[in-house]
């Protein structure tokens, strides 16, 4: 083997055989990779199309073809559109607070779960389990006359609270598959050492888990940036809504902007393809970490 | 050892945060749920407890057995493809040039809201100038079907971008799984002779086995419970054929009135992802979980 | 130190959870705390904020917006004690929150409902509020006839409307004059114009039926031109059958014109906004619509001069031997403001509507486009044509039946439009159509 494709040819689909066929195949693979990856960039650039035209090109003109006119006006628009500005803001707060605070309970959990001993691990995983069961139309009433009755409704908070609810099961469900895959002899090692719990959590097995903890943020992100039912019901004020509010804007009694739809989606993905692309290279980086470790 | 790791207070601090946010948050709404199933209301004033009428009702109700039928189909495709997701999560996690791009261009559709999700394959499936039947014109078939309009094929048309829309969920948890696996144990497999497909197959696999499990669950009480894209493309329709049951309970509850019925309907829901969850459990149970070494 | 910060996270955590799920108990005290948030301020100084919900978002319904806020505006102005607070939802939403929002005797002081089968539950459970005072006050006299009644239920009147619609059919003058073709005045020569246009490759009418309620509106027009305004009428309150020989008649007229691929490819899978497009852009030549649709056809700058000066419209054709009129129209009022029971501002919140209506009704044809529901003196107002012409056949309108779905309590409603679309698709015979009809009406719910 050649050094030069060896190395990528060895761990690609079937890289092994003579060298002529391992190049095809090799070749054919790319191939293929490309095609896909064309394919899932293909609605970011529909989408950013979508959004430079107004109703009669959305549903007259081919959905790949540029508008003769790109409207441009179509993001004026929205940003005139009045408190998006605040949308934004609280899209973000109340995003990565919720996130933050899932992702570090669900973790908590998951090791209380997964790695101590105690009676009734399996029934609150259970628990955990069957509240991700529920279809969120049926909480919708519930929920309401309870935040009513907590003074909760048009309250940020009631958002954050559903949102870490919500999520936190499929959240665990994600940590638990990671968590029980950790080596036994990373507890064992710290206890001897004389590592009291939360030191261990905090200063090894946070750490070694940064890959999911990562690939759940990403998740929880995508999840609270795009939820749209919860704030339409807990949330009456301008000051606390959030962006997919911004879409409803544009939804009118008998007539629906599908440009400016499109303008607001395009640019609300903009954040979270920021956090993802960010994100995305702590997945990798958390095995480094954790191999120095275990 | 077990005394630190079985410390009383520290699971009580660990836990309870969580416990009592899902008990007050998600619990309450459930066992209310369960109650209005008992009841006859119609979202407004108090509920008339009527006993298991609603649940009777719902045993002879066709087009709740249908709607069921159809989350059933969608749970089994959404298990099957997995089986897709993970072998693009193997290529993605192994070392080929460029494939820190690749991941990132793949996963992108999943960061878009299932309204952007919604109108693209509606400009997709649109009968006469969507992208599909455009492209099955100009190569030669003559009247393609209007995908969302016929009965018999909507509901395989909705599976598509439903499939579509959770690919990157799953690649992204199956990648971050693989990338966990100890780069030394595929060395070693390497050293001994083994192949890219061996080193998959008996290495990779049965490390990455609890995740795969635990995404098998979240496929299925996904599917059972999926709602978003059926009700914006079709809303269930034409007559009932893309109906699945949570679109089915929240037409019942918010469309007709009948929160009562609704409610049953969610109640039955979460019993099915019950007993599926449970079977997935015991079919896939093993003896011991393996562990990295 | 580590260890005491996340102690005291958990704690304020827990704390905020427990305020959650037991506030509950501490709240028990005020059982009658229902009403407006925000309204008990009264005593001090009389300021009072009145909650008003409503679907005109800024963004699309402009025309709208605009009037609500210029009204919102001037009444505070007189008002100055009076604070307006407004939510905005979009259509869909508006409808699931308000009744989340009933559900909890939460209902803002002032919102929007439709007529008839939607807001009698909300009447039932006396959540709105009689407003005969109103009027029999200023506004006595002021409605069209006919429009108040849709909100009238047990005698009392619990809803204002803003708007009053009619449903012509709009068709696309070019195209009949491309292919010689005439305004049918009856359903023979309709057909003969569905014909025609299909033979020449033109889809011959828009029709978007996964909303179900526009497919409703064609069976509903054939099964008053054939069966007369009486007998349908009291089909849809439950004194007669629908397996009257008319209504069975003009179900299958409506498969009939299914199979002669009178409507657009894949109908019952497009929105009525996909398939108005189809109109729009000149590809369909015929759209039966309400008059809301008129601004597209008139003022409406984004859609083409040529294509709106070539929109007609024509009243739907009288059948031989039905005894139909060809002035009856399918119809009635759209949105009407109501005032909640609970409200603790009920006072002011009927004062705003009163003048909100009248305001409405001197500003929304200029202003938005819109028919209101109180009279119109069009001929101090300038206004185009197709206007005019549609103001005049309301005038003359032997009879207006509203629309099926909305006259129809909810569950008979979702089953008539349901059994809409399974009547097009062909997926119900006539019969069975008419018979599940029957059973979901009788069914009284």
């Amino acid at each position: 083997m050649t050094s030069g494709i060896a190395s990528p040819m060895r761990k690609g689909a079937e890289g092994s055989g003579s060298g002529m066929a391992g190049k095809i195949g090799y070749a054919l693979l790319y191939i293929v990779l490309i095609a896909v990856a064309v394919l899932q960039l293909f609605p970011l650039v529909w989408l950013l199309f979508f959004s430079l035209k107004n109703n009669q090109e959305v549903f007259d003109l081919p959905p790949l073809s540029l508008p003769m006119n790109p409207r441009w006006e179509n993001y004026g628009k929205v940003w005139s559109a009045g408190n998006i500005d605040v949308y934004f803001v609280n899209s973000v707060w109340i995003t990565i607070a919720a996130t933050a605070l899932t992702v570090i309970i669900a973790s908590l959990v998951t090791f209380a779960i997964t790695r101590m001993k105690w009676k009734g691990s399996s029934f609150v995983l259970g628990l955990f389990m069957v509240a991700m069961m529920i279809p969120v139309h049926s909480t919708l009433i519930p929920l309401f006359s309870m935040f009513n009755k907590a003074n909760l409704i048009d309250n940020p908070i009631s958002l954050i609270l559903t949102y870490v609810a919500f999520n936190m099961p499929i959240t665990i469900m994600i940590l638990l598959g990671f968590y029980y895959a950790l080596p036994k002899e990373v507890e064992e090692a710290s206890v001897i050492d004389g590592c009291s719990v939360n030191r261990m959590f905090f200063r090894i097995v946070l750490p070694m888990t940064s890959s999911v903890l990562a690939t759940t943020a990403i998740i929880n992100i995508i999840y609270n940036w795009n939820e749209f039912i919860f704030v339409n019901t807990f949330i009456s004020s301008d000051e606390f809504k959030t962006l997919t509010v911004g879409v409803q804007n544009f939804i009118g009694q008998y007539t629906t902007d599908w440009g400016a739809i499109g303008a607001t989606l395009m640019i609300s993905i903009l954040p979270i393809l920021l956090a993802f692309l960010f994100l995305s290279d702590r997945i990798v980086e958390g095995i480094a970490a954790g191999s120095v470790k275990g | 050892m077990n005394k630190v790791m079985s410390n009383k207070k520290i699971i009580a601090l660990y836990v309870l945060p969580a416990l009592l946010l899902i008990l007050a948050v998600v619990y309450i709404p459930i066992i209310l749920t369960g109650y209005y199933g008992l009841t006859k209301w119609n979202g407004i004033g108090s509920p008339d407890y009527i006993g298991f009428d609603n649940y009777a009702a719902l045993l002879k109700d066709t087009a709740f057995w249908n709607s069921a039928w159809h989350s059933l189909l969608l749970a089994l495709f959404s298990g099957l493809s997995l089986i897709l997701y993970l072998a693009i999560a193997m290529v993605l996690a192994s070392k080929i040039k460029g494939a820190n791009l690749f991941r990132k261009i793949y996963l992108i559709p999943m960061l878009l809201s299932s309204v952007a999700i919604a109108q693209l394959w509606l400009r997709i499936y649109h009968p006469t100038n969507g992208i599909l039947n455009s492209l099955l014109e100009s190569i030669g078939f003559d009247n393609p079907p209007a995908w969302l309009a016929e009965p018999k094929l909507v509901l395989f048309a909705l599976f598509i971008p439903i499939l579509w829309q959770y690919a990157g969920f799953y690649i992204l948890i199956y990648y971050a799984a693989l990338k966990n696996i100890p780069a030394s144990l595929e060395e070693a497999a390497k050293i001994d002779g083994a192949n890219a497909l061996q080193i998959a197959w008996k290495i990779k696999l049965p490390l990455a086995m609890e995740v795969i499990k635990v995404t098998i669950v979240l496929a299925v009480v996904g599917s059972l419970k999926y709602f978003d894209l059926i009700y914006v493309m079709t809303n269930g329709g034409p007559n009932g054929a893309s109906e699945v049951m949570a679109s089915y309970m929240y037409s019942e509850a918010f469309k007709s009135y009948d929160f009562g019925y609704g409610s049953a309907v969610g109640f039955f829901l979460l019993v099915f992802c019950l007993v599926a969850t449970w079977l997935i459990r015991k079919l896939t149970a093993t003896k011991d979980t393996i562990q990295y070494s | 130190m580590f260890k005491k910060k996340w102690t005291t996270l958990m704690l304020t955590l827990c704390l905020a959870i427990i305020a959650a799920g037991c506030g509950n108990n501490a709240n028990n005290g005020g059982a009658d705390t229902n009403g407006a948030a925000n309204g008990g301020s009264n005593e001090s100084g009389n300021k009072v904020t009145v909650n008003f919900m409503h679907l005109w978002p800024e963004g699309v319904s402009a025309g709208q917006n605009k009037i609500v806020n210029q009204i919102i505006e001037a009444y505070q102005t007189d008002n100055p004690n009076v604070t307006i607070k407004q939510e905005v939802l979009d259509n869909e939403q508006y409808k699931n929150k308000l009744k989340v929002l009933s559900a909890s005797n939460q209902l803002p002081d002032v919102g929007v409902t439709w007529a008839a089968g939607f807001m009698q539950p909300y009447v039932e459970g006396n959540l709105f509020t009689p407003v005969d005072d109103l009027l029999s006050g200023e506004l006595n006299g002021k409605f069209v006839a006919g429009t108040t009644e849709a909100y009238a239920m047990n005698g009392k009147t619990y809803a204002l409307p803003l708007e009053f619609n009619i449903a012509p059919v709009y068709y696309n003058k070019a195209i009949f004059e491309q292919y010689g073709l005439e305004v049918p005045q009856t359903y023979e020569q309709f057909k003969t114009v569905v014909k025609t246009l299909t033979d020449n490759g033109v889809a011959p009418i828009a029709l978007g039926n996964k909303d179900r309620w526009t497919g409703s509106l064609w069976y509903m027009y054939l099964a008053d031109r054939i069966a007369g305004q009486e007998t349908l009428a009291k089909a849809i309150t439950g004194e007669a059958s629908f397996t009257d020989a008319g209504l069975v008649k003009a179900a299958e007229e409506v498969q009939a014109l299914v199979d002669g691929n009178a409507f657009v490819k894949g109908f019952n899978g497009l929105s009525n906004e996909e398939a108005k497009s189809e109109f729009l852009n000149g590809k369909a030549a015929m759209f039966l619509m309400g008059t809301w649709e008129l601004p597209n056809f008139t003022t409406n700058e984004d859609i083409p001069q040529e294509f709106r000066d070539s929109v007609g419209f024509f009243k739907f054709p009288t059948v031989d031997g039905g005894k139909g009129n060809i002035d009856s129209w399918v119809g009635g009022p759209g949105v009407g403001l109501f005032v909640s029971e609970n409200s603790e501002v009920k006072e002011e919140a009927k004062k705003f509507v009163e003048y909100f209506v009248t305001k409405w009704g001197e500003q929304s044809v200029t202003g938005a486009g819109v028919i209101p529901a109180t009279k119109v003196d069009t001929a101090t107002l300038e206004l185009p044509q197709l206007y005019i012409d549609l103001f005049n056949e309301m005038n003359k309108a032997s009879s207006i039946t509203l629309f099926a779905d909305v006259q129809m309590k909810a569950d008979a409603a979702e089953t008539h439009l349901n059994q809409i679309q399974a009547l097009f698709g062909k997926a119900a015979t006539p019969d069975l159509f008419a018979g599940e009809h029957d059973k979901a009406i009788s069914a009284g719910k």
